[in-house]
């Protein structure tokens, strides 16, 4: 239970006893969205049909409670992902970095969501997701292929941002292997307020 | 034993067919003694509706004479099967004896069906709920479909149109100059006094519409064509302004109360549809499903197991009375949700259950699930006639050894306590009637069934147990028609003729009668039912114990030795079935939403055996140079690269090809002369799923997807995962990655569990 013990202990920091945060999880069909909503809810793996309505889950952790919503990636399905900015406190934004024929789309709908006003400010976790494959791009080349370079905004602690400056950080991981995106939620974490 | 003719014969499927003797013995056989009823089942060689009257059974039972009545042709007298009434024929019977029989006492005809001789139902109504919240692009893409749909509908059907929105709008169809309609209130519950005196259909505060005046809002569409087509071209979306922070004002629910209204004071008892197309949320008065800011997300699984919904309960509450209310007046409630988030079917769904409705549920208007579905409502038979039929009530009656537990289907109890009914109750019990407000030949309800002898009450020997299905229904020409299905089966055969206990020999009977896809279905036709109200674990964990203790009946075994188990043919699939039930979104809800788990539910409610087979353990078929056609175990294993594999859910087809294939697909391979074979080869499953897709209903979503593709996913959570990601040896071979057991483990255990002392 990591993420719990993890948590407890940040929470008495952050002040969060109560609050329940809103968080969405985003990015093309087959990223892996719902294999994490299901890993963190279950602590399993498994093969799940595409998602076509949008679910959520309600996650808690220590006394944090994450409200998840885990949306529909295919192309029909993006024009919904807009009804869920409403007091969202963060983007998780997953992309399979197995699937390089991919990127660009997976660049272009990223972009879209940064460049939109209701989110404005709100943290982006990416997860580069599928790294347990061979042939996974590295963090490196995914940094490249979605154009993040000038973008991220660190990894270690909470950086201390200008204001209207968007905390953004990528995160290499494996849903399967349970490697990665705990650091992802911890990052996370810190800039829920 | 041959289930299927029994099905072609009756429509009906049993769980065991030769049943033990008493009360004690039958609890024994694990999972329940009940049957799958096709009340409107197409029967091959059944005579023509027969044109007189049936003869009913003087006594208390009813029953209606049947191929199982004894006669004694001197006298001129039947004797009842059910209650031994000694019952006199009519006068124009005189003329029967043994070799001139009326058709009804003929052998072979168990499945009989008369035309009642009143008068004709006047043609259905189809009455259009239409949302017109919904986006621009959806309302044209909704005209164009109402529009074309109304070509399908027969010359003297009539037709009505109620519009919502912020408000709702009764239209008046008949005005040929100023289209004109009336609003009521979308905040308000209205009942049908206040919708018939508002809109002036008879003398205030009387009951009951003027004919006359009800035509201004529905009449024959060849009458009011023009009119009526025009009023649709015209509808434009909702004016009520909407924040971006907003959801659309919806008021869904008033809609369904005016439009159950209108049809309840001027068409009560007679054919009628409520069409409702659905493109969002009730976000206002009665049946409100979520509030009206987006920040509110719709109720998922998670509040609705923790009981924190804020709306759902008294949602749910309100479209069950609307549900009672169309229950009692015969009318059906089709509803069309179609959109990318939920529409609140979860809270709606008795609209659709209880009175024998339609759904279909996709994304948008313009996606061809809707619009094919839609089509396939008005479906003709072979007299272009519509296939469906209105106002169905199914009774059944029972010989004295047994009684009725319940009905599960898409189904509302009659509550009619008869002789017939036994204390314990599955589904909708205490009653021996049900009534069917919609039903087409592919509905299917389960009848659960209690044996009632006692121990000390030995069942002579030869002696048969009758069942009668009696269906009153009207005919979409508007004939009230009877059918009539008597079943005359075994009991087992008793150890001693003082004792009503089965001997070794009286269990094989019962286990040889053992039909395993009507039992799996039975069982997840239950389970569905008990997932209203119980925890999925606490449902999962249940199945587990009765398939457990179905195999130590059943099953050939040593004690303590797991690889002595063994099932006989008639039993060896029934793990499979439970193995694929427990994986299914039936009772797998993670994934699913609320919406889409109910829109899950009724269709295995509302199909007959062979389509619920499918759903609970989806077919596939393999096609490839090396071998012809055919179907392939649902194993990740069946997966490979020079394979197309052609997946049926019910839900879904699904065409797959292997990586090979896929990558000669993407070469063009089959546009070359050469490689005529190629293209042949993926010509194949695609004719074969067009085949399988034909009458399907609702319209099943088509994947066409590759090997390691996105898509793909649609097949690899359906397959066994003999190998996953966590046994992967070099890398040969599809594998699926999930943590689940594989269905050999799963039987390991069941071995290991039935064996134990």
């Amino acid at each position: 239970m990591f993420l719990v013990n993890w948590f407890q202990g940040v929470l008495s920091w952050l002040g969060l006893g109560n609050k329940r945060a809103k968080i969405l999880f985003l990015g093309l069909d087959n990223a892996g969205k719902t294999t994490l909503l299901h890993m963190l809810k279950e602590k399993k793996v498994a093969q799940l049909e595409p998602t076509q309505h949008p679910h959520d889950e309600e996650l808690t952790m220590g006394k944090l409670r994450f409200r998840v919503h885990d949306l529909g990636g295919h192309d029909v399905a993006r024009e919904l992902w807009q009804d869920y900015f409403t007091a969202v406190n963060a983007i998780i934004f997953l992309v399979d970095c197995n699937d390089r024929n991919r990127f660009g789309e997976a660049k272009a709908e990223l972009d879209k969501l940064l460049s939109n006003d209701q989110l404005a400010g709100i943290p982006f976790a990416i997860l580069g997701n599928k790294i347990d494959q061979p042939r996974a791009a590295s963090e490196a080349e995914l940094r490249q292929a979605l154009g993040l370079q000038s973008y991220l905004t660190g990894k270690t602690g909470k950086a201390d941002l200008p204001k209207g400056v968007r905390p953004m950080e990528l995160f290499m991981v494996s849903v399967i292997r349970r490697m990665g995106y705990r650091e992802a939620f911890q990052w996370v974490a810190q800039y829920i307020d | 034993m041959d289930f299927h003719a029994m099905e072609e014969a009756d429509g009906v499927r049993f769980s065991f067919t030769i049943w033990p003797t008493s009360r004690l013995e039958a609890t024994r056989c694990v999972v329940p003694l009940g049957c799958h009823y096709s009340p409107l089942k197409k029967i091959a060689d059944s005579p023509p509706p027969l044109p007189y009257e049936p003869i009913f059974c003087k006594g208390p039972c009813r029953a209606v004479l049947n191929p199982a009545c004894q006669v004694d042709y001197r006298n001129r007298i039947w004797i009842c099967p059910f209650c031994a009434t000694r019952n006199h024929f009519p006068h124009h019977y005189a003329d029967i004896n043994e070799t001139n029989l009326p058709a009804e006492l003929i052998p072979q005809f168990t499945t009989i069906e008369y035309q009642l001789q009143r008068p004709f139902a006047p043609p259905p109504v189809f009455l259009l709920v239409v949302d017109t919240s919904v986006k621009e692009k959806e309302l044209m893409a909704l005209k164009d479909s109402l529009l074309m749909a109304l070509n399908l509908i027969p010359e003297n059907a009539r037709i009505g149109l109620i519009t919502f929105g912020a408000t709702v709008q009764v239209h008046e169809i008949a005005s040929q100059e100023m289209p004109k309609c009336y609003v009521f209130r979308g905040t308000k519950d209205v009942n049908t006094q206040i919708v018939q005196d508002f809109l002036g259909l008879g003398p205030r505060g009387m009951k009951g519409a003027n004919p006359d005046m009800i035509t201004r809002f529905i009449q024959p569409y060849s009458e009011c064509e023009f009119s009526f087509t025009g009023i649709l071209e015209g509808l434009e979306h909702d004016p009520w302004p909407v924040k971006i922070e907003h959801r659309p004002l919806r008021c869904t629910g008033a809609a369904l109360a005016v439009a159950a209204g209108l049809l309840e004071c001027s068409n009560p008892n007679n054919p009628s549809r409520i069409m409702m197309f659905l493109g969002g949320p009730c976000t206002e008065g009665p049946g409100q499903v979520v509030g009206v800011e987006k920040e509110e997300p719709m109720r998922g699984h998670s509040d609705i197991d923790n009981d924190s919904v804020k709306w759902a309960k008294k949602a749910t509450q309100f479209y069950n009375s609307i549900a009672q209310r169309c229950v009692q007046n015969g009318h059906v409630i089709d509803i069309f949700a179609c959109a990318l988030d939920q529409c609140g079917v979860h809270e709606m769904k008795a609209c659709v259950e209880k009175t024998g409705g339609s759904i279909v549920q996709t994304d948008t208007f313009s996606n061809v699930i809707f619009k094919e579905s839609f089509k396939r409502i008005f479906a003709r038979d072979e007299e272009n006639n519509l296939k469906m039929a209105f106002n169905a009530e199914l009774d059944v009656i029972t010989s004295r050894e047994f009684k009725v537990a319940g009905a599960i289907g898409c189904c509302a109890s009659l509550n009619k306590k008869t002789p017939f009914v036994a204390e314990t109750e599955i589904g909708q019990g205490g009653t021996s009637a049900w009534k069917i407000c919609g039903l087409h030949p592919g509905t299917s309800v389960s009848i659960f069934f209690e044996v009632t002898t006692q121990h000390t009450q030995p069942i002579p020997p030869g002696q048969l147990r009758y069942t009668q299905f009696q269906t009153h229904y009207i005919h979409s020409t508007g004939q009230h028609r009877l059918r009539v299905t008597t079943l005359a089966q075994s009991w087992a055969t008793a150890e001693s003729t003082t004792e009503n206990k089965l001997g070794p020999h009286g269990w094989m009977e019962v286990a040889s009668s053992f039909d395993q896809e009507a039992t799996a279905a039975l069982m997840a036709r239950w389970a569905v039912h008990k997932a209203e109200t119980e925890e999925s674990f606490d449902i999962l964990r249940w199945l587990d114990r009765k398939l457990i203790q179905l195999c130590q009946k059943f099953a050939e075994y040593r004690k303590d030795d797991a690889s002595s188990f063994r099932l006989a043919p008639n039993f060896s699939i029934y793990p499979q079935f439970m193995f694929n039930l427990r994986r299914s979104q039936f009772l797998h809800v993670f994934g699913s939403s609320p919406d889409e788990t109910a829109f899950f539910r009724i269709y295995l409610l509302k199909e007959g055996t062979t389509n619920m087979t499918l759903m609970i353990q989806p077919s596939l078929l393999a096609f490839s140079f090396n071998h012809p056609p055919g179907p392939v175990l649902l194993d990740v294993s069946s997966i490979a690269p020079d394979r197309i594999l052609l997946l049926d859910t019910y839900f879904n087809v699904v065409l797959f090809h292997g990586e090979t294939i896929a990558e000669w697909k993407r070469q063009k391979f089959q546009e070359n002369p050469e490689y005529v074979s190629f293209k042949q080869l993926l010509e194949a499953p695609q004719e074969e799923a067009k085949e399988l897709m034909r009458d399907r209903f609702p319209y099943p979503r088509f994947v066409d997807c590759d090997q390691h593709g996105s898509q793909a996913r649609f097949l690899l959570s359906k397959v066994n995962p003999s190998s996953t990601h966590n046994q992967q040896v070099g890398g040969v071979g599809e594998i699926v990655q999930t943590d689940d057991v594989s269905f050999q483990t799963f039987m390991e255990y069941l071995q290991r569990l039935t064996v134990q002392s």
